[in-house]
């Protein structure tokens, strides 16, 4: 017994002696992760201090970051988050303001997600990966049947049926396992067709007609998808366009490296990047943006903030550039060098200009979640499309109401 | 005072730390939850209960878990007593067997849904590699990752997973039971059938209840595997009350409405442990 | 013939039950290459130590594994220093009416709250403490999870041990205590052995506390870190394989050594409910 207890207090006392490290850094596991990683590696090497990186997968992130937020208990110094988080972790004033503005060669699409209230407010965040969506096309098979890159949706309808029936392949591959997923590929189709999913008055408009259409369109489209698509997530569809299967499809410039490895790819040069289709109108990317920010309850906030305006100069995004990351600076997408070795620059750089990002409200996962599902019901054929989009509408409607 | 609670209560200072202990970390939560599932954004509501009723979600998490319930734990129930009669039977090497079917129900959870992604995959996992070296067309099996399929998946892993727990119980309860009655069957020309159905299974009842119960508490509230090998997808494929009230609770940051789910669960457990007992008390 | 039969279902069982433990292994040495060939290699390939020398690399999975290691231990002793004492004061002293039965229910049914209940509550406790993200933090909360189970067992223990041992030695002049550790418990050590093996198993196991409780790698244990490896988009198969053998292996050599004891324990604490 007594033995035990002396076990006891030496392994408590072994476990306190750990020094805490200079900086904690919560990062998505994932290639936008990884550049970051080697930033704050060096970082910590420059600065001969530990810097500690918590990498989580996308969903836990964003939960361990939100618990941290609204409970201040400071264990991460800088967080790094997808765009649309950004409302609910910039409330309350759960993050840091930034000390100083950020300078005009950064994009304004991506600055505007780092304010609070959405691009008017102070700035609460840096942007450090510069996602949005490209529309990939085989531009080999259009070029053999003639036929121009696809500016309308239409015309990606026409095409897919076109060429796939042709080729044997698949016109079209999306994504359209519920939550994230099928979200992610079905905005830019519902606002090319004039679709919003919230009025003016802030209610939920997702069953307007213009809506109702634009889901018997994306069934019209799923035709020509591969079987099994509702399931799909991001790397069954790159999967599709690298086994050379599928002939188009909506995707993020993260996998326009994979396109071109030949370890990887079966298509290596034959695929163009070009802006997502218009329909009633103009087609717009969505933005993707990875931010980096401090939280309130940080106890290194002057150190975090040194590392955050480091990394995101213009010469680490360079560096973060050629490790893989697209850039949110002008000046590094039309850095000569990194021009000459990523051929999609100007295309990305066209699409991250304009990009739209998903609606601005603190309750976007829980939106995203309740919509996803119904999307990706009506693409399984399970409920018709106009009753996915009522339910939907109702879902998001309760989900604003309780929350008022 | 305290000479006299002493004398009269002896067993009291060996015992209060450990209920002190349970009090502090077990009835604060319970307070809290309590209060915060009925606590809505003016005071006092029953707002997070009322919505119970109407949340689809809910509903098809509930149906899902109860589903995944019954059927891993009927399987796992009739594989195990298999399994324990089997070994039981054997003249040699039942430690042997014993041992390494105990295996599966040791590993943290999180090791079994890491082997079971590595078998499930569907592009590079073993099991369509198999399938693949006998010639079947591996396309359309997505295990885990389809949505048609991905529920009996993960019961799959249940199944592989805790039969064992099932297996080991039982088969104690065999060791345990006394041998002259079954002798005296056997010398009056009972067939094995007839032995198992009138003296084995009546004497084993204790444990048969012990087992389901207790293995049936757990799947009620089944998470980490799931958590891991699908999130509860695709989509909410397999989702589960525990894992609902998780997204609830830490996705969504709504923790009344998490609390009021996990009492609602809570009540249907203990509602379901006291049917059972009392339907094992009749037939008895 | 029959006989026959029997071996073979039963080697087919055994083979279900371990073949996918074996692939863990298989996959954690092989080289990236071997990993998807088809048909499977389940014996012939080169094998490789280098996915082990990757996870190890850079210090996280090592600090979890010392995280591991010293929760699960030290809250298994905590849980058997309190639970020891409560289970035989329970069944050996005197309660008035059946208050002894009426606390050991009590004891028990703490472990039927749901977690989910509970998690935020002591979330907010431990933050309040300063205890969050600590190793001491999770100590607690193991230690409460696993005392009633010790409760349960070892009450199951002390009920078979005869009166009249701790009762001679109380003659001789031991006092309660004394009889205990003296007399009473080298009776029940294989109970005392088959509790800690299940409490130590049930901590080294354990992961939605675990996930929510801990943020860094200085409390984040083995389970958790595992979890954060598995990403949606790119697994890295060897490594994860690596890792979870690393966590597999000290809780199968421990139910191992300690497995003569396991299934009489649990046949004995556990059957007797």
């Amino acid at each position: 017994m007594r033995a035990c207890w002396c076990v006891v207090a030496m392994m408590v006392l072994a476990g306190c002696g750990n020094e805490p490290p200079a900086l904690t850094i919560a990062i998505n596991a994932g290639v936008e992760g990884d550049a970051l990683k080697a930033a704050a590696a060096e970082w910590g090497a420059r600065n001969r201090t530990r810097v500690d990186i918590v990498e989580l997968p996308y969903a836990n992130l964003f939960e361990k970051e939100l618990l941290d937020l609204t409970s201040r208990t400071g264990a991460y110094d800088i967080i790094m988050m997808d765009d649309p988080w950004f409302p609910r972790m910039a409330e309350n004033g759960q993050l840091a303001p930034l000390e100083k503005q950020p300078d005009a060669d950064f994009l304004t699409s991506c600055l505007d997600v780092c304010r609070e209230p959405y691009s008017t407010g102070a700035f609460y965040a840096l942007p450090y990966v510069g996602n949005s969506q490209l529309f990939f096309y085989r531009k080999d098979l259009f070029d053999k049947h003639g036929m121009a890159a696809p500016a309308t949706w239409s015309e990606v309808l026409a095409a897919g049926k076109k060429i796939g029936a042709a080729e044997k392949m698949f016109g079209y591959v999306m994504r359209a396992a519920p939550g994230n997923a099928v979200i992610t590929d079905f905005m830019p189709l519902f606002w090319a067709f004039g679709a919003e999913m919230f009025d003016s008055s802030g209610r939920a408009s997702v069953a307007s007609p213009e809506a109702i259409e634009c889901v018997r369109f994306m069934l019209e489209l799923g035709k020509y998808s591969p079987p099994g698509y509702t399931g799909f997530n991001a790397d069954e569809v790159s999967g599709h366009l690298l086994q050379s299967t599928a002939v188009m499809s909506i995707n993020w410039p993260a996998w326009i490296a994979a396109m071109d490895d030949p370890a990887r790819s079966k298509v290596v040069g034959k695929i163009a990047f070009t802006q997502v289709p218009s329909a009633g109108r103009k087609g717009v990317a969505e933005l993707g943006a990875w931010l980096l920010a401090i939280p309130a309850g940080s106890k290194n906030k002057a150190r975090a903030a040194d590392f955050l305006f480091w990394a995101t100069t213009p010469e680490q995004m360079k560096e973060a550039a050629l490790r893989g990351n697209p850039p949110t600076r002008r000046s590094v997408f039309l850095d000569p060098e990194l021009r000459a070795r990523f051929r999609a620059f100007p295309a990305q750089l066209a699409s991250l200009e304009t990009a739209r990002p998903r609606p601005r409200t603190p309750l976007w996962n829980e939106i995203e979640n309740a919509f996803g599902i119904r999307i990706s019901q009506a693409n399984a054929g399970s409920i018709s499309p106009q009753e996915a989009l009522q339910r939907a509408n109702q879902e998001i409607e309760a989900i604003v109401q309780r929350a008022k | 005072m305290i000479r006299n609670l002493q004398r009269s209560l002896p067993g009291v200072p060996w015992v209060a730390p450990a209920v002190l202990l349970l009090l502090t970390l077990t009835i604060y939560p319970l307070i809290y939850s309590v209060k915060v599932s009925l606590t809505g954004p003016a005071g006092f509501s029953l707002a997070h209960y009322a919505r119970l009723v109407q949340d689809r979600f809910f509903l098809q998490a509930l149906t899902q878990t109860l589903l995944y319930t019954a059927v891993a734990l009927s399987i796992e129930f009739v594989l195990g007593f298999a399994l324990a009669l089997l070994i039981d039977s054997l003249a040699h090497g039942r430690g042997f067997f014993r041992a390494g079917l105990l295996a599966p129900m040791l590993l943290p959870p999180v090791v079994v849904a890491v082997i079971w992604r590595l078998i499930y995959n569907p592009q590079f996992g073993v099991l369509n590699g198999m399938l693949r070296g006998f010639g079947v067309n591996t396309s359309a099996l997505t295990w885990t990752s389809g949505e048609g399929s991905a529920l009996a998946s993960v019961i799959l892993v249940d199944v592989w997973e805790w039969t064992p727990f099932l297996f080991l119980l039982l088969s104690a309860g065999l060791q345990a039971l006394p041998q002259e009655p079954l002798e005296a069957a056997r010398l009056d020309g009972a067939s094995a059938w007839q032995m198992f159905r009138d003296i084995v299974l009546p004497m084993l009842k204790p444990v048969i209840v012990l087992a389901i119960l207790l293995r049936a508490m757990d799947l009620l509230r089944i998470f980490d595997q799931i958590f891991i090998l699908t999130q509860g997808g695709p989509g909410f494929a397999t989702e589960t009350v525990s894992l609902y009230i998780y997204r609830t609770a830490f996705r969504f940051f709504n923790f009344g409405y998490a609390a009021a789910m996990s009492f609602l669960g809570l009540a249907l457990t203990v509602a379901f442990a006291r049917s059972l007992m009392k339907v094992m008390r009749v037939a008895r | 013939m029959r006989a026959a039969v029997k071996y073979a279902l039963a080697l087919v069982a055994l083979a279900v039950a371990v073949a996918p433990v074996y692939w863990l292994v298989t996959i954690s040495i092989k080289h990236d290459i071997d990993q998807f060939a088809v048909p499977p290699l389940w014996f012939r390939f080169q094998p490789t130590a280098r996915h082990y020398v990757e996870i190890f690399g850079d210090g996280n999975l090592a600090r979890s594994l010392w995280n591991s290691t010293f929760v699960a231990s030290v809250s298994t002793m905590l849980a058997m220093l309190l639970g020891v004492p409560a289970a035989y004061g329970l069944e050996r002293l005197r309660w008035p009416q059946d208050w002894s039965r009426k606390i050991g229910f009590w004891i028990l049914s703490t472990r039927m709250l749901p977690p989910i209940v509970t998690i935020v509550p002591l979330f907010l406790m431990l933050r309040g403490i300063g205890l969050l993200n600590s190793r001491l933090g999770l100590i607690l909360i193991y230690t409460t999870f696993n005392l009633p189970f010790v409760v349960w067992m070892m009450q199951g223990f002390f009920h078979e041990v005869p009166r009249e041992l701790e009762e001679a030695a109380m003659m001789d002049g031991d006092s309660r205590m004394g009889a205990l550790v003296r007399v009473v418990l080298p009776v029940t050590k294989p109970g005392l052995a088959a509790t800690a093996v299940f409490c130590l198993i049930v901590a080294w196991n354990e992961f939605l506390f675990a996930l929510i409780l801990t943020q860094t790698s200085a409390s984040t244990t083995l389970p958790v870190a595992i979890a954060s490896r598995v990403t949606q988009y790119e697994i890295k198969w060897g490594a994860m394989s690596a890792a979870g053998v690393v966590a597999m292996v000290p809780v199968l050599v421990f139910a191992g050594m300690a497995q003569r004891y396991l299934v009489r324990g649990l046949s004995l604490g556990g059957v007797k409910g």
